[in-house]
């Protein structure tokens, strides 16, 4: 029973922290439909600059954080305008090859930069916990958690309260219709993107906390990214949230009662699953589909 | 050049270019006959995903998986046979095909973005699933292959030609595709998946074959390249860096044609393996990743169409330069040709071919459709009006399968129909046309009409779409709707009136009991529409049943009988048009009180 409890702690606190990773993926896809495969490689590099961040100056990699989305923020303003942008005009269908390329080759950059060998922020509280009788909680994972939380809680709110949000949420439900309203869709496309690379700047922070990366890692994780998202039903960000508690249970339940060998394959199986059983997603509401044109 | 030329070019290139490749080896020269065998596979490869992303619009992500599938296949089989790993290479073929076709089953219910997640899935799974099940396997430690059985002298030689005679195959499997039924059906579910659904293309169907074409050599490519490596270990079979090159040889050379899979690759593979050479120490890996992504970063900005359809574009500009294009030339208001002859069905005793009872549909809070009941006798032209945003589009949407119904039943030739797909109602007799035309942008007016599929015969699939009976019927059907110059025209260089005529042509060619026409008059002009009218009568004389929605009053009152009103989802009137003119209640809710027939613009042809 304790080992049952103990493990869905683990689970729930991981899940917070994937909602946050993934929310900028699904953010994206939900306002532009573009399927940002660059998402695990911006997070990697969020990532290395929380680390790197953390080893010049010993400051907190979870506060760290802060810096690196104002600098994925940049990033992802740059790739918008120079890629994503660009492939749209041209061929849509072409944007998610667009951000493999950017992904593939962004792993080489990172590579180059900052090695091959393993990586990992080890702040004081790392590897500590917090005791409840026969229960513990990590500090690493209960930071992280509620640090993504206040993240995602702060998106919401800026997608629900600000003028930008409106635009935004306008542009998503017809780009056509927000542009004859007066909104800059090029503008609010450009701020929306680099806000789902934002999110990824506190999201690196959080995994160069708690686990060990390298430039290839990127493939794990916009494979959880992905199972995140397809698990919630593309698009949606409470969607994203369920889904990252699923799969975070999903993994601490394989490690703790199968095999941790066997732990990166579940986001694999769980894609494959859903897909199969409810292709909208957990949550996912089937609308009135685009295909039925008069 | 003249044609003629053009054909010996056609078929003279790809024979000399073969001849060649297989003269290589005899040099002896060990440097290029490697290379040559890295860029085989990697061409099978391409063309294998070009079937799938190229044709069908499906982009995989992950296609290099079916490499490692065919190659593990094949080594775990002839370590536990004890036999050549050539002999049971067609095993990797066929495991290949089959994770192709339960891949197509996961994804049957979804769109776009599920496929090339899927795939990606796949790749990832497929590598872990190898580490992991070290039994069989090897796991990270690997597999050994056997040693290869023929002597030194005669160097790589069984591998070189067997992945030529792969690649043969691969284009030949590609060549052919592109010719049938099923190759233009796949583009058309690249162009308008929906639309596709509805003129007969089984599209679940369509990409489960299209997807295991497209694995199937590549298994049989894994197998013999896994043999040709003599060690396989899950990093290098399932290599998400392979897939990049495959996707980059594809859309280098040309997305969606016969040859430009197979040019990307001989472009890339030896580009690469310059690059392999100048770029030593420990960064290579990482200097292959910045530039393998970095130059499909710039295919994809630069040059995203490809080269093969970029000079092909060019050259088509160079050789129409001054001609005349066939477009906005008057269309002649001569007689119209005979009627086709449709194939006879099965009919029931039931009068009403179509019957719709207490039909309803909501949309959220919003209720299209209210209760709605009426029925087309069969032979008839009925006419559905009533003002905008009464839900007649609607009640074709719901007739066709576009939509579930919410409530209610249909009844289409004696048996119920309204839980059925769209394409299972256009096997059983309706087709449908649109308000705005949806033909397909990347075929030709003949290859759109010669598309659609009265019924579903597998057999069917493989015949030609271009000679042949299908095109010869699509030729006839166009000739009918007076289009017989535009066969070869691109659907979208079609004026808009011409649209809805292919789109009629296409209808007809799935010989169809119903015919449910959409605003067929809606911004054409007069002579154009004298034509509709005269080809919707001669069909009718010959028993076609139709249902038409339409604002124009005068062809709608002049053609049909009886003519049902709907407004505000339900139907109010009922009957036969001089008493529908007349009816007051049609009058306040749509025609205007001070309607009065037309007589001399009322079809006119009457």
């Amino acid at each position: 029973m304790t080992l049952l409890l103990q493990t869905l702690i683990f689970g729930c606190l991981i899940g917070g922290v994937y909602a946050l990773m993934s929310s900028g993926f699904t953010l994206i896809f939900g306002v532009m439909d573009v399927i940002n495969l660059a998402q695990g490689c911006l997070l990697i590099t969020g990532a290395y600059l929380s680390w790197w961040m953390w080893q010049r100056t010993g400051l907190d990699p979870l506060l760290l954080g802060v810096l690196s989305s104002a600098a994925l923020y940049g990033i992802g303003w740059l790739l918008y305008k120079g890629v994503v942008a660009r492939v749209q005009r041209v061929d849509p269908g072409l944007t998610l090859v667009a951000t493999f390329a950017v992904a593939v080759a962004g792993e080489g950059v990172i590579a180059l930069v900052f090695g091959t060998s393993d990586r990992s922020a080890t702040p004081s509280y790392f590897n500590t916990s917090f005791h409840l009788g026969s229960l513990s909680v990590p500090k690493a994972q209960l930071y992280a958690c509620i640090g993504a939380l206040v993240v995602l809680g702060g998106l919401y709110a800026l997608l629900r309260g600000t003028f930008l949000g409106r635009a935004i949420r306008a542009c998503a439900s017809s780009r056509g219709g927000a542009e004859l309203v007066g909104i800059d869709v090029e503008r609010a496309m450009a701020q929306m993107f680099a806000l789902g690379a934002a999110t990824t700047g506190f999201g690196g922070a959080a995994l160069s906390v708690l686990y060990q990366f390298l430039p290839d890692s990127q493939d794990i994780w916009i494979g959880r990214v992905l199972c995140v998202v397809v698990l919630g039903g593309l698009g949606s960000l409470p969607g994203a949230l369920a889904g990252a508690v699923v799969l975070g249970l999903g993994e601490a339940l394989t490690s703790t009662y199968w095999d941790v060998r066997w732990t990166t394959a579940v986001p694999y199986m769980l894609i494959l699953a859903i897909l199969l059983l409810r292709p909208q997603g957990l949550f996912g509401i089937t609308l009135r589909r685009e295909g039925a044109r008069a | 050049m003249t044609a003629r030329n053009r054909r010996l070019l056609r078929r003279g290139a790809p024979a000399l270019g073969v001849l060649l490749l297989a003269l290589v080896p005899l040099t002896g020269d060990i440097y290029y006959q490697n290379m040559l065998i890295m860029t085989f596979v990697l061409a099978v490869l391409a063309s294998g995903w070009n079937t799938m992303a190229g044709y069908t619009g499906y982009v995989s992500l992950g296609h290099s998986a079916f490499i490692g599938i065919g190659a593990y296949t094949a080594g775990v089989a002839s370590a536990h046979w004890g036999v050549s790993p050539f002999l049971v290479a067609p095993l990797g073929g066929v495991a290949a095909a089959l994770v192709a076709l339960l891949l197509s089953v996961v994804t049957r219910r979804t769109r776009g973005p599920a496929f090339v997640i899927v795939t990606f899935a796949l790749l990832e799974l497929l590598g872990l699933t190898v580490r992991n099940w070290t039994s069989v396997t090897g796991g990270s430690k690997g597999l050994l292959m056997p040693l290869p059985t023929w002597g030194v002298d005669i160097q790589d030689w069984p591998f070189y030609y067997t992945l030529l005679g792969l690649l043969v195959l691969a284009v030949a499997l590609a060549a052919g595709i592109a010719r049938t039924k099923l190759g233009i059906g796949l583009v058309a579910i690249r162009d308008d998946e929906d639309k596709a659904a509805g003129i007969g293309i089984s599209t679940p169907a369509y990409k489960s074959l299209a997807f295991m074409a497209s694995a199937v050599l590549v298994g049989v490519a894994g197998a013999v390249y896994g043999y040709y490596v003599s060690f396989l270990d899950p990093g290098a079979m399932f290599d998400i860096v392979l897939s990049v090159e495959a996707v980059l040889a594809a859309l280098m050379g040309g997305r969606g044609t016969v040859w430009g899979p197979v040019l990307g690759a001989f472009i890339l593979e030896p580009l690469s393996e310059v690059t392999n050479s100048h770029l030593g120490g420990s960064d290579a890996g990482a200097l292959r990743l910045v530039f393998f992504g970095g130059l499909l970063l710039a295919v994809t900005l630069l040059l995203p169409r490809g080269i093969l359809p970029q000079a092909a574009e060019w050259l088509r500009r160079r050789r129409t330069r001054g001609a005349t294009s066939p477009v906005g030339r008057r269309l002649a208001d001569a007689e119209l040709p005979a009627t086709p002859v449709m194939r006879p069905r099965a009919q029931t005793e039931d009068t009403a071919l179509l019957r719709l009872t207490g039909v309803s549909r909501r949309f959220g809070g919003l209720v299209a459709v209210d209760d709605c009941g009426f029925e087309v006798t069969r032979g008839s032209i009925t006419a559905l009006i009533g003002p905008n945003g009464s839900g007649k589009t609607t009640v074709f949407n719901l007739v066709d399968g576009t939509y579930p119904v919410t409530a209610g039943r249909i009844d289409f030739d004696g048996r119920r129909i309204d839980q059925l797909g769209p394409t299972r109602r256009t096997f059983a007799g309706i087709g449908r046309t649109y308000q705005l035309p949806r033909l397909f942008p990347s075929l030709t007016v003949l290859q759109n009409v010669a598309a659609a599929c009265g019924e579903f015969r597998p057999g069917n699939l493989l015949r030609s779409a271009v000679s042949g009976a299908e095109a010869a019927r699509a030729t006839e059907l166009l000739e009918f709707v007076g289009l017989g110059d535009y066969l070869t025209a691109r659907a979208t260089d079609l004026s808009y009136g011409q649209r809805k005529l292919v789109e009629l042509a296409q209808v007809l060619m799935l010989e169809p009991q119903l015919i449910l026409l959409d605003e067929p008059c809606a911004g054409i002009n007069p002579t154009l529409i004298r034509r509709m009218a005269a080809l919707i009568q001669a069909l009718n004389r010959a028993g076609q049943t139709f249902l038409i929605v339409e604002h124009d009053m005068n062809f709608v009152l002049s053609l049909s009988d009886p003519v049902v009103v709907l407004s505000r989802g339900t139907v109010i009137a009922h009957g036969a048009p001089d008493d529908i003119s007349a009816d007051e209640q049609v009058r306040e809710a749509y025609l205007g009180a001070d309607f009065a027939l037309d007589a001399a613009t009322a079809g006119g042809t009457a």
